[in-house]
Formats: C-alpha cells, sequence, structure tokens
C-alpha cells in the first residue's frame, strides 16, 4: 500500500484524537435503570465546590477565629467584626464569589453575628459619603455618553501642536484636569476612543506603533489616576475617608474637632499638589520608557482634524454638559460642607436626566450598582470596628510592632502606612482596600500621638499607587480593554512611577503638610 | 408537587425529544475531527493558529478560534462599567481587541491555505453578561462542508471561557499558547494560569504549542499501558494524516527497568506497523521520566505525552507527568486523553 492510500485510509475524527464521552459511563445507570441517580448527579457540580474553596475557607477560618477565646483588651463584639473583616479581605483579593456578595455578607453578618439593630445597619448604609459614590458614577455615565471626546483631543493638539511628546504631556495634564473634579475612570472611558484614534490614524498595524500607543495610553490613564486623589470627588476612596474622619473624630461638642469634617477646598489644599508634582514625572518616566516609534503625528491630527470638522460646531447639548459640569464643579466648592458632596452630585445627575441629556436606562446599565454595596457595606463595617474598640485593640497591637521595628517615627510611620496600603490595594480594588484599612490606621494615629488627617491622607492617596497591574487602577482596566498594551508594559511603567510616588507623598507629609495645620 | 423532584417542566415525551436532538447534534459533531484553538492577542496566536491549521487537513475537520473576553468581576474598573468603554470604542468605529485577533486569524489561515472568507458565512449574536458585543459567533462553511468558526466569548475568566466552550461541543483538541506561568500543584491552589488551569482540567486532548524554529516529528512517549498504547495509536494517525516523522520514545527509571521500556517502545512500533504507519526511529533511555522526554524531546517539533489514566481532580491535586512535561518543555506538548 503506498503512503497516499495509508493515509487516505485513516480519518482524523475516528481514528485520531477523541473527543470526551462524558454520557458513556452514565448510560450503564441508565440501563440498570438509575434514571433519577443519573438526573442528580448531572446537576451536581462539584467544580463549584473548587471555584468557591477560597470561600470555604474563608468561612471555616473566620467561623473558628470567632470561636475561639478572646483576647485580652478586646471585646467579643470587636473580636466578631476583626473576624468578619479577615473574612471580607480574603473573599475581596481572592474574588471567590461576585464581589457585590460580599457586601451582602457583611449586611447579614452585622445582624445576625453582632446583633447590631437591622434598622441602625441599614441607617449606616447610606451615608452622605455612599450617596456621593452613587451620584458620581451617576455623573460620569452621563458625561460619558455626551461624547465630547474628539473635541478634547482637538482642543489639546491645537495647544501641543504635532510633537507626540507635548501631544502626550497635554493629554496627560487635561486628563488630570477633569479627572480630579469627576473621576478618573470617567475620563479613561471618555477619552479611550480619542486615543485610540491618533495611535490608529497613524499605523493600522497596532505592533508597528506599540510604543507610540503605550506612550498615547499611558498619557490617559496615568493622567487619570494621578490626578484621582487630587479633590475628594475624584475617586470612592477619598469619599470614605472623609465619611471615616467625621464619624471617628468629629465631636458637634468639641468644635476643636470640626476640621475632621473635611470640606472640598482643604482636601484641594493638601492633595492637589501631589497630583502638581508628579505631572512632570509622569511625563519623563513615559518619554524614558517607551520610545515612540514616530515623533510627528502630523498625519493623524490632520485626520483628527477632519473628523472634529465633520461634527460641526459644538451643538446645545454639548455645550450643556459642559455647564452642568462647571456648576456641579463649584457647587462642590462652594456648597460641600453645607448640602454635602452626594447631594451636589445627585443634582447634577437629575440635571442630566431632566435635560434628555442621558436616559436612565444608559445610567442603569452603565453603573456598577455593586460598587455602590461594596463600600457601604465597607464603610459600615468600619464604623462597627471602631464602636466594638476592635479598631483601637488592632491599633495598639500595631504600634506595639512597629516601636519593634524601629518605625515609631513620624516619617516610619508614615511610610509603614503608605507601604501597607500599597500592597493591600495591589490585591484588591483601591477602595475596599481604603474601607478595610482606614479605622485601623486612623486609630494607630491616634495612639502614636500621629495626626489622624496625615494618616488618612497618606491611605488615601497611597491606594491609588498600585501601578503594577492592569486590574489595580479602575483607568488602566478600561485602558488595557482596548487591547493595545500588554501586562507587561504596566509592570514596566509602574515600579519607576509607585518608588517616586511614595518619595513625593512622603516629601509632603513631612514638609508641607505640617504647615497647614 | 409530584412536578417538582422533576429535572424540568417538560413532558416525557418532550424531555425526550430534546435529548434525542441533543444527542443528534454531539454524535455528528463527533463524526468531525473539531480543533478549539484559543487566541490571546500575543505574538504566540500565529503559531498556535498554524497548527491547527495544519491538523485541520481534510474535509472532516472543523476549526473554531476562539477568543474570551473576561469581564470585570472584581469591580476593578471603579464602578462605571467597562462595557461603557467599550460601546464607547464600538460607536467611534473601532473593533473590540478580540475582534482584531480574531481576524488576525483569518490571515494565519489563508496564509496556511485555508481561505474562509471565500465560503458563505453565518453571524450569530447572543448576550452575555451584559457586554455590548455580547457571544458572538461567526461561521464560515465550505460548500465540502467544513467548517472554520470565529467566535468571540465573554466569560467572568479566560479559563473558564475556554472550558465552557468546551461543554458547548465536544472538541477533539484545544490548541493553547506557550504558558507565562506554570505553578506546582500547591501554588496553583492559590493562583493557576490559564493554560494551565485548562490543561489539567480539560477533557479532551490538549496542544500547548511554543513559538521557536520550524522543527518536524512527533517525539511520542510509552509507558507500555495499555492507556499509553491508546494515546501512541491516535498520536501516530495525527502525525501521519499530516506527514510528520514519528518517534517512539520511552524511559526507564533505572537501569534494571531498560528492557521494559525497550519493550514498551517495541510493542509500540508493532502497534503502528500493524496500522501500517511508518516509525521513522525508536529510543529508550534511562534516567528521570520528566527529564528525559523535556530533554530529548525539544530537539522535535511536538512532545506527545499521556496522561496517567488520573482523573481531572487527581491532575488537580497530584499532578503528573504529562503536566510537568508540559510546563518544562522547551517545544510544543500534545498531552493525549
Amino acid at each position: 500500500m503506498t503512503a497516499t492510500q495509508s493515509t487516505t485510509a485513516f480519518s482524523l475524527a475516528r481514528d485520531s484524537l477523541q473527543a470526551h464521552e462524558s454520557s458513556a459511563r452514565l448510560s450503564r445507570f441508565r440501563r440498570r435503570g438509575y434514571q433519577r441517580y443519573r438526573l442528580v448527579s448531572s446537576q451536581v457540580d462539584l467544580s463549584l465546590l473548587w471555584k468557591r474553596r477560597w470561600f470555604i475557607i474563608a468561612m471555616v477560618l473566620g467561623f473558628l477565629l470567632m470561636a475561639a477565646p478572646t483576647p485580652s483588651g478586646l471585646t467579643h463584639g470587636g473580636q466578631i467584626v476583626l473576624c468578619m473583616s479577615i473574612m471580607a479581605t480574603i473573599l475581596f483579593v481572592s474574588e471567590a464569589i461576585p464581589l457585590p456578595t460580599v457586601p451582602l455578607l457583611i449586611i447579614v453578618g452585622q445582624v445576625v453575628l453582632l446583633k447590631v439593630d437591622p434598622t441602625r445597619v441599614a441607617q449606616s448604609l447610606m451615608t452622605d459619603s455612599v450617596l456621593f459614590i452613587m451620584g458620581s458614577l451617576m455623573l460620569a455615565v452621563a458625561i460619558v455618553r455626551q461624547r465630547l471626546d474628539k473635541r478634547i483631543a482637538w482642543w489639546i493638539v491645537s495647544i501641543t501642536g504635532t510633537n507626540v511628546y507635548w501631544i502626550s504631556f497635554g493629554i496627560t495634564v487635561v486628563c488630570g484636569v477633569l479627572a480630579a473634579f469627576i473621576g478618573e475612570h470617567t475620563v479613561a472611558a471618555m477619552m479611550l476612543p480619542v486615543g485610540v484614534t491618533l495611535i490608529s490614524l497613524t499605523s493600522n498595524d497596532p505592533k508597528k506603533v506599540h510604543n507610540l500607543a503605550a506612550v498615547i495610553l499611558f498619557s490617559i490613564s496615568y493622567g487619570c489616576s494621578i490626578a484621582g486623589v487630587a479633590t475628594p470627588s475624584g475617586g470612592a476612596r477619598n469619599a470614605i475617608i472623609i465619611s471615616y474622619w467625621k464619624d471617628f473624630f468629629y465631636d458637634p461638642a468639641d468644635p476643636a474637632s470640626r476640621r475632621y469634617l473635611m470640606d472640598y477646598l482643604t482636601w484641594i489644599y493638601y492633595a492637589f499638589p501631589m497630583f502638581l508634582l508628579r505631572l512632570p514625572i509622569v511625563a519623563a518616566i513615559l518619554v524614558f520608557t517607551f520610545r515612540p516609534e514616530t515623533t510627528d503625528m502630523s498625519r493623524a491630527i490632520s485626520r483628527l482634524r477632519t473628523q472634529v470638522s465633520m461634527q460641526g460646531p459644538m451643538k446645545v447639548s454639548e455645550w450643556t454638559t459642559v455647564v452642568i459640569f462647571l456648576v456641579t464643579i463649584i457647587g462642590w466648592i462652594m456648597l460641600s460642607d453645607t448640602l454635602g458632596l452626594g447631594v451636589i452630585a445627585i443634582a447634577g445627575t437629575v440635571a442630566f436626566l431632566v435635560l434628555g441629556l442621558v436616559r436612565w436606562e444608559d445610567i442603569n446599565s452603565g453603573v456598577n450598582w455593586g460598587v455602590v454595596l461594596l463600600y457601604a457595606a465597607s464603610i459600615s463595617l468600619g464604623v462597627e470596628m471602631k464602636a466594638t474598640g476592635a479598631a483601637e485593640w488592632v491599633a495598639a497591637s500595631v504600634l506595639t510592632g512597629l516601636n519593634h521595628i524601629g518605625a515609631g517615627s513620624a516619617l516610619g510611620f508614615n511610610l509603614i502606612i503608605s507601604l501597607l496600603t500599597i500592597g493591600v490595594s495591589n490585591t484588591m480594588t483601591a477602595g475596599a482596600a481604603v474601607a478595610v484599612l482606614a479605622p485601623i490606621v486612623l486609630k494607630t494615629a491616634v495612639v502614636a500621638h500621629e495626626d489622624p488627617i496625615s494618616a488618612g491622607f497618606i491611605t488615601a492617596i497611597s491606594s491609588a499607587f498600585g501601578y503594577l497591574t492592569p486590574a489595580a487602577q479602575p483607568a488602566f482596566t478600561i485602558i488595557y480593554a482596548s487591547g493595545y498594551l500588554k501586562g507587561a508594559d504596566f509592570f514596566k511603567i509602574g515600579i519607576r512611577m509607585m518608588l517616586l510616588s511614595i518619595i513625593v507623598l512622603l516629601f509632603l507629609s513631612s514638609v508641607y503638610w505640617p504647615l497647614l495645620r | 408537587m409530584r412536578n417538582f423532584f422533576k429535572r424540568s417542566q417538560l413532558s416525557d415525551r418532550q424531555e425526550s425529544a430534546v435529548r434525542k436532538t441533543l444527542q443528534n447534534l454531539r454524535a455528528q459533531r463527533r463524526n468531525r475531527f473539531r480543533i478549539l484553538a484559543c487566541v490571546s492577542g500575543t505574538e504566540e496566536d500565529d503559531f498556535t493558529v498554524r497548527y491547527a491549521a495544519r491538523f485541520s487537513i481534510s474535509n472532516d475537520c472543523d476549526l473554531i478560534i476562539l477568543h474570551v473576553r473576561p469581564i470585570d468581576q472584581g469591580l476593578h474598573s471603579g464602578g462605571l462599567q467597562v462595557r461603557l468603554a467599550r460601546q464607547n470604542m464600538m460607536e467611534a468605529g473601532f473593533e473590540l481587541p478580540g475582534v482584531r485577533y480574531l481576524k488576525h486569524a483569518l490571515q494565519v489561515l489563508s496564509q496556511e491555505g485555508i481561505d474562509p472568507e471565500s465560503w458563505p458565512r453565518e453571524t450569530d449574536n447572543q448576550d452575555a453578561w451584559g457586554d455590548p458585543a455580547g457571544d458572538t459567533k461567526v461561521e464560515y462553511k465550505s460548500p465540502q462542508g467544513r467548517s472554520v468558526v470565529l467566535k468571540l466569548k465573554t466569560a467572568p475568566d479566560v479559563a473558564n471561557g475556554i472550558l465552557d466552550q468546551y461543554e458547548l461541543g465536544p472538541y477533539n483538541l484545544i490548541v493553547l499558547g506557550e504558558p507565562s506561568r506554570w505553578r506546582g500543584e500547591f501554588k496553583a491552589f492559590f493562583d493557576a494560569g490559564i493554560v494551565q488551569q485548562v490543561t489539567v482540567l480539560a477533557p479532551c486532548s490538549v496542544l500547548v504549542v511554543r513559538k521557536g524554529p520550524e522543527k518536524s516529528g512527533f517525539f511520542i512517549c510509552t509507558d507500555g499501558t495499555s492507556r499509553s498504547m491508546q494515546a501512541v495509536r491516535r498520536a501516530a494517525v495525527l502525525a501521519h494524516v499530516t506527514g510528520e516523522p514519528i518517534t517512539l520514545f520511552s524511559v526507564a527509571n533505572t537501569e534494571q527497568g531498560r528492557p521494559a521500556a525497550e519493550e514498551a517502545v517495541y510493542n509500540a512500533g508493532a502497534l503502528l506497523k500493524a496500522m501500517k504507519i511508518p516509525v521513522h526511529e525508536t529510543k529508550v533511555a534511562v534516567g528521570n521520566t520528566i527529564e528525559e522526554i523535556v530533554e530529548r524531546g525539544s530537539l522535535y517539533k511536538i512532545i506527545v505525552v499521556t496522561d496517567e489514566g488520573r482523573s481531572r481532580f487527581q491532575r488537580l491535586f497530584k499532578g503528573s507527568t504529562a503536566t510537568d512535561v508540559v510546563r518544562k518543555a522547551r517545544t510544543s506538548v500534545l498531552d493525549v486523553r
């Protein structure tokens, strides 16, 4: 037989690798009359146990710790809260169950395990900070839906010219300024099409312009990321820390404690320099890390000009968007201590809805409501940590540990807080990291005779230093969705940015913030 | 109440009709050699698609090219759905990354002599996990009945998306790119890579493709067991049909085991001879099984290994020689199941 004849004698489907026949073994049962057994077994999914292994571990560990003898100095309620925090942290990090399930478990745990009155739990869930997080997310969807991206891009390049380094710097500045007020995810989602436009107009082959793509897209994401801490409305973490300052330290009977009611402008005084100082750093790091394949983008920009001119002049709806946006920012700056940040954000969203600039359906599908639940329950758990004395007990233990390792000085204390927060926020979403850590950090600051305001700022700002992976920051996650960047790119630039950011933060906390007290 | 304990509310007759339809569909698919090639937008994609195309040589072969897009389950986007950014990109006229990768795969296929774009095509889209693009399938069907499917799938994570796709229609072979990380069984409990998860948990054979200079030949390993002989037979058919020379190989742990290894190779050779499949060469080595396979197999295009009959859960906790070879090899490895 010739080779050709023998080759045709084989059928790959019949003679070569076989697909697994799951029903073959079960057919024996069926033949024996065990139909019902087969039906039940087909619905028992053992792999679900594997997928949920971290959930099982968290539950077993948590309940074992709850049953263990209560350490001296800690109340039984405090022990339960700490165990719940450990369980929540494991679930946040492992993502063993859909994350919105974790806050639901926290709510159930507060009522069932801590015996807190259900009405009190419900009330603790909806604070001004939570309202603000919810409002700013709705506002974000409304703004993103207006598609102002190309006009903003055109405005940037008409100032910067056609050199890619200047364009990159311009994008970082503009994205930063916008993200400082409306949240990093909003600006990243809004500006992503512009970034991709500039890249794709330069070359259709992404591999040929990988470095250029990295410079443009990282300009957007880093612009957003470094500005996310600049104002209270830049991110949920900021609202959470403001909420903790109020809940932990504000006493209406004590006028001195009014400084813990952080207003919009005071936050800007503290945190905006963090954005300004890092602007040139981002520009320099981008240039040195990624050398773009081309520095002249005149071809892409002339096409962008054509696209913008085809859109015609600014429409009424676009002007209205700009006006609502500016009025909301002015409201946050001028009226936040009377109306609260949340109500102003909600009012902005209402304006968009009433004027028909966005549909409720768009808001409903664009906001991840699980995040609102997550932050609400985390803040509520943080408040219980304070109420049961758990935060204070952990703070005392932490301080003893800090003194042992020689981190008792202000600089050492700040560095440890910063590193701890960065470590935690690299493993879970930044807002959750702040929600879990802040009660302990703030109480430790009090025990260590450090300023809780500084400690809170360090926690909130450091939580934005998770630069190493695409999942570490909202803006990174969104930019990564474009498909132009690799996971390794984030690490390459992120490690440098993280180290420099820590240095800038320690400088501000040691030199600048003491001047503001 | 009687129906409460039943699996569905369908009548027995309807239920049996539905089951029969599904059985027919699966039986039809079982008559075809179905390859699932997974692309992720990396440089290895070219090799993955190329290997899949080279194995899909006859009209009874179907090629399904899959890209799985993970949904943001960890709320990493800070509360604003990533779908909004994706929707923005789509409205601005840009293709989602996965579409780009699949289109590139089509180009690679045409370089390999398969030109599905000249065949009639059908598109199917269904909503999945609330993503604007959802699950999209484009099927090209040649007049001879051969099909090439491009599938963009949304799933909570990539590995589970690939394994779910297997459940949708049985596949003979899953082709994946080189693993970026592969952890031991203990570390994998905490965090395993995509290729590792799929290799360990897939119910069918898995080919892990590594890029590198063009080599030739199937380096088929056997330990002489009946299971291993089955794997030799099936892998040899694939090698023979695709025109690759076959090398049979067995390892003895000690010098005393050499006769048994030689016998295993001899038996495998005899089996293939009976099937009229030529064997290019046979080799026997003494030493550590994994090291010897990896070392000697590195000169060939594909190392073929088989699981020692371990179940998915045994593989998960104990690992196997096959998974260790997949992990450490410097060339592509076919894990036959």
